[in-house]
């Protein structure tokens, strides 16, 4: 308040790189107004939507505020898209999770981490005949779905070398050839 | 924190969310009298994304993400208050029936749209599927009608619904991309669109079904309102306000507040409320 007759009617703002804040008449807080790219808050103190950070460090070290990291599985057309304080991701796609999209859902299998690929994350779609899981049961990175008796293929559709007659629940038989006739 | 209020004078405005605040530009005519534009509302926890305005009690509404809630508060001076708190992910659109006293808006992890009165009591969920990144929200309260986007990347669109979530169709689904912003013009009865996929803006007469380009080229926008000839969208690319004279179909003005971060939601505070009543108004 300038209008008091003291040297220190007026303060400096207390907010980053000297940007400009004001101060709000009936409370006497301060707001700063024109916070540094990427930050937001009254002192400053909280990162913007798209990025995330602790820049003045009100929950251990400082962090400067950085776009949010989700492995290129979120959507730049979405909002409030990463925590802005942990950095967790809210809106992975692509049946990608974790804290960065960084995994396939359960359910799913692939490499999240790709940037090429057209479909990072592909659904498990174990054959219901030849596992002996559940057919959304897979291993994350291969895809392997767990295949009951003599039973092969990524998900579990089809015989071994030798085997025959894949029955759900049971798996394959032997195949029964005479080792004379045959040729192998 | 109590965050700072400065009443607004009559009038009518645009209001639109700019992170942490409700800025308003004061209109003159059809011209944005840039030189008063103000923060109406410091919300600087907040990340506010949609607005709208009950021109009955001169209140302004707003979605906010960063702790998902509903708030209002009054354009004349007041308190922010929280109006839906629980079992929200992330609001995005909201639209107010000044008529029936009623508030819709949009929920883009929850995928649904749900409908509460002003004061949140009442609240219920009007539709629940088919919706992938649902967004912008409006109403025709003299008619009755709901319109809404879905910015799924797979398969865009625009549909319309009667308020109660009844009578649910498809307007606009061919040659979209990401339609993130909606508007409806009483007078002209034409619902707008601002297309930051096709960079186009667009409208088309609900009840005839005709379609017709405003503008092209525009660069990446979120917002949209409209008011008499002109609509003023808001762009994240250029970090303002643009004004666009819709029968010219070009570019007349901008405000580009001195913050440079991404503009949200954007709506017209009219200084009275559009005439036209409905059976819930009356009844």
């Amino acid at each position: 308040n300038a209008l008091i007759g003291t040297p220190g009617d007026c303060q400096p703002c207390p907010c980053p790189d000297r940007t400009s804040c004001s101060q709000i008449a009936e409370t006497g807080q301060v707001v700063c107004t024109n916070c540094p790219a990427g930050r937001t808050g009254m002192r400053c103190q909280m990162c913007e939507d798209g990025y995330y950070g602790d820049p003045l460090g009100q929950s251990g070290a400082a962090r400067p505020c950085a776009r949010c990291d989700c492995n290129g599985n979120v959507d730049f057309n979405a909002v409030g898209i990463c925590d802005h304080v942990t950095g967790r991701c809210l809106k992975c796609l692509g049946h990608t999770e974790g804290d960065q999209c960084q995994r396939c859902r359960r359910g799913f299998y692939g490499d999240a981490l790709n940037q090429t690929a057209v479909q990072k994350c592909r659904a498990c779609s174990c054959n219901p005949a030849g596992t002996s899981g559940h057919v959304n049961e897979c291993h994350p990175q291969t895809g392997d779905c767990r295949c009951l008796g003599h039973v092969t293929g990524r998900d579990c559709s089809y015989c071994e070398v030798g085997f025959f007659n894949l029955q759900p629940g049971v798996g394959c038989e032997r195949c029964k050839c005479n080792p004379i006739g045959s040729s192998s | 924190p109590r965050p700072d209020v400065h009443p607004l004078p009559p009038g009518t405005h645009l209001l639109f969310a700019q992170s942490g605040r409700i800025e308003h530009v004061p209109l003159e005519g059809h011209d944005m009298k840039k030189e008063d534009a103000k923060a109406v509302l410091h919300l600087p926890e907040k990340v506010i994304i949609g607005v709208a305005y009950d021109c009955v009690e001169k209140m302004v509404y707003w979605t906010e993400i960063t702790s998902p809630s509903i708030s209002k508060a009054s354009i004349q001076g007041g308190e922010p208050t929280e109006v839906i708190r629980s079992d929200l992910d992330s609001p995005e659109g909201i639209a107010v029936d000044h008529l029936g006293r009623t508030l819709f808006w949009t929920d883009s992890v929850k995928d649904r749209i749900e409908v509460a009165s002003l004061d949140g009591s009442q609240r219920r969920v009007i539709i629940d599927s088919d919706l992938v990144n649902p967004r912008a929200i409006i109403t025709d309260p003299p008619n009755g009608n709901l319109y809404w986007t879905d910015w799924n990347r797979d398969a865009p669109k625009i549909e319309t619904s009667y308020m109660d979530g009844s009578n649910r169709r498809v307007l606009v689904k061919d040659d979209l991309g990401l339609p993130n912003g909606l508007t409806y013009d009483p007078q002209s009865s034409m619902l707008c669109w601002a297309d930051a996929g096709t960079h186009k803006m667009e409208c088309t007469h609900p009840a005839r079904g005709d379609r017709r380009q405003v503008m092209e080229g525009i660069q990446y926008p979120f917002g949209i309102t409209s008011f008499g000839k002109n609509i003023y969208y808001t762009d994240w690319r250029r970090d303002a306000v643009v004004a666009v004279d819709r029968y010219a179909g070009k570019e007349s003005d901008q405000f580009q507040p001195q913050k440079r971060t991404k503009l949200y939601g954007i709506t017209t505070a009219y200084a009275q409320c559009p005439s036209g009543q409905n059976y819930c108004a009356v009844n």
